[in-house]
């Protein structure tokens, strides 16, 4: 259903209709937005990322061909996007280590939401960026199993690894807090 | 399945068993609950991440990006009188039209009358005195 609606959706902003053009962009710029958010832990970049993947997906929409959901295609340009971005962040900083910041999730207590939702964003931030976009896609987006090892151009069973780790990454720093807080 | 198995599941994809592959779920669903006290701490611990990143707020386009994003999108094209003048109202060549039309017609109606009443004579006189010329001097320099 999504699929074709999509596909009418593409043909109609291919051809430069506003309201299809309108309908893509509300219905996929959030979660664009949103993976590259996380994954690059900086708003203007998200957006600066969100932008020339819209401005990519223009493009392709004349020639389009549905081999993919727009949707996966879309995450995929973005998340490429976000991985060119982090590598010129560690190519830019030759020598240094790598982020450190602390990232250890206070108490929950201790912490007001806010508080809780930044510390999270940070550790969420400092995962390894395949970690981080596969917990992002899953847990956070919601995408389906195939979708998100689509997206990543893995298998589902590699995606389940990467979730594993990054989210035994995540408790522990939230354990961590609890006991250091 | 194995317990180890299930707890690999609950470790990657939480503690909601509807979150598990597809294929694995109905086996952990029986397997958890033939074994509760088993799994109990793998889903407790799984549970409270669970909870933070569903605590997570969503991250919302602003109108400003999402009129970006529009804006950047490809425009349909223009009809081709409108693209050579954007400007132009799209009455405006019917407006030509009218005015050529009424410009016709006006000169029909009055070229009869005028070729009929006019005298050529008169009206070089009316001409020669406009330009500050004396007719009856210019003739008599000429009989001359």
């Amino acid at each position: 259903m999504a699929f074709t609606s999509d596909l009418d959706q593409i043909t109609r902003a291919a051809a430069g209709d506003p309201s299809a053009v309108r309908a893509l962009v509300n219905r996929h710029s959030a979660g664009i937005l949103s993976l590259a958010t996380r994954m690059l832990s900086d708003r203007a970049e998200a957006e600066d990322v969100t932008q020339e993947t819209f401005l990519r997906a223009w493009k392709a929409l004349p020639g389009w061909e549905p081999r993919a959901k727009f949707s996966t295609w879309l995450h995929r340009v973005a998340l490429n996007l976000c991985y060119d971005r982090l590598r010129k962040r560690k190519e830019s900083l030759p020598g240094e280590l790598p982020d450190m910041a602390d990232t250890r999730l206070a108490p929950h207590d201790a912490l007001d939401q806010s508080q809780r939702v930044l510390a999270i964003e940070d550790a969420i931030g400092a995962l390894p960026e395949r970690q981080s976009a596969a917990l992002t896609l899953c847990a956070l987006q919601g995408h389906s199993q195939a979708e998100a090892a689509e997206i990543l151009d893995v298998s589902v069973e590699a995606l389940e690894s990467l979730l594993a780790r990054a989210r035994r990454t995540l408790r522990a720093q939230l354990l961590e807090g609890r006991t250091s807080a | 399945m194995t317990e180890d198995r299930l707890i690999e599941l609950i470790e990657a994809w939480g503690a909601d068993p509807a979150c598990f592959p597809e294929a694995e779920q109905a086996e952990a669903r029986a397997l958890l609950a033939a074994r509760p006290e088993r799994f109990a701490a793998a889903i407790k611990a799984a549970h409270v991440l669970d909870a933070a990143l569903a605590d997570m707020p969503e991250v919302l386009p602003s109108a400003a990006l999402t009129e970006a994003l529009i804006a950047s999108a490809p425009k349909a094209a223009a009809p081709r009188g409108r693209a050579r003048f954007p400007w132009a109202a799209p009455w405006a060549p019917a407006s030509g039209f009218a005015a050529l039309a009424a410009g016709l017609f006006m000169g029909v109606m009055v070229a009869p009358v005028a070729s009929a009443t006019s005298d050529t004579s008169e009206v070089e006189t009316v001409i020669e005195h406009a330009l500050g010329f004396d007719p009856a001097a210019f003739t008599e320099e000429l009989g001359e």
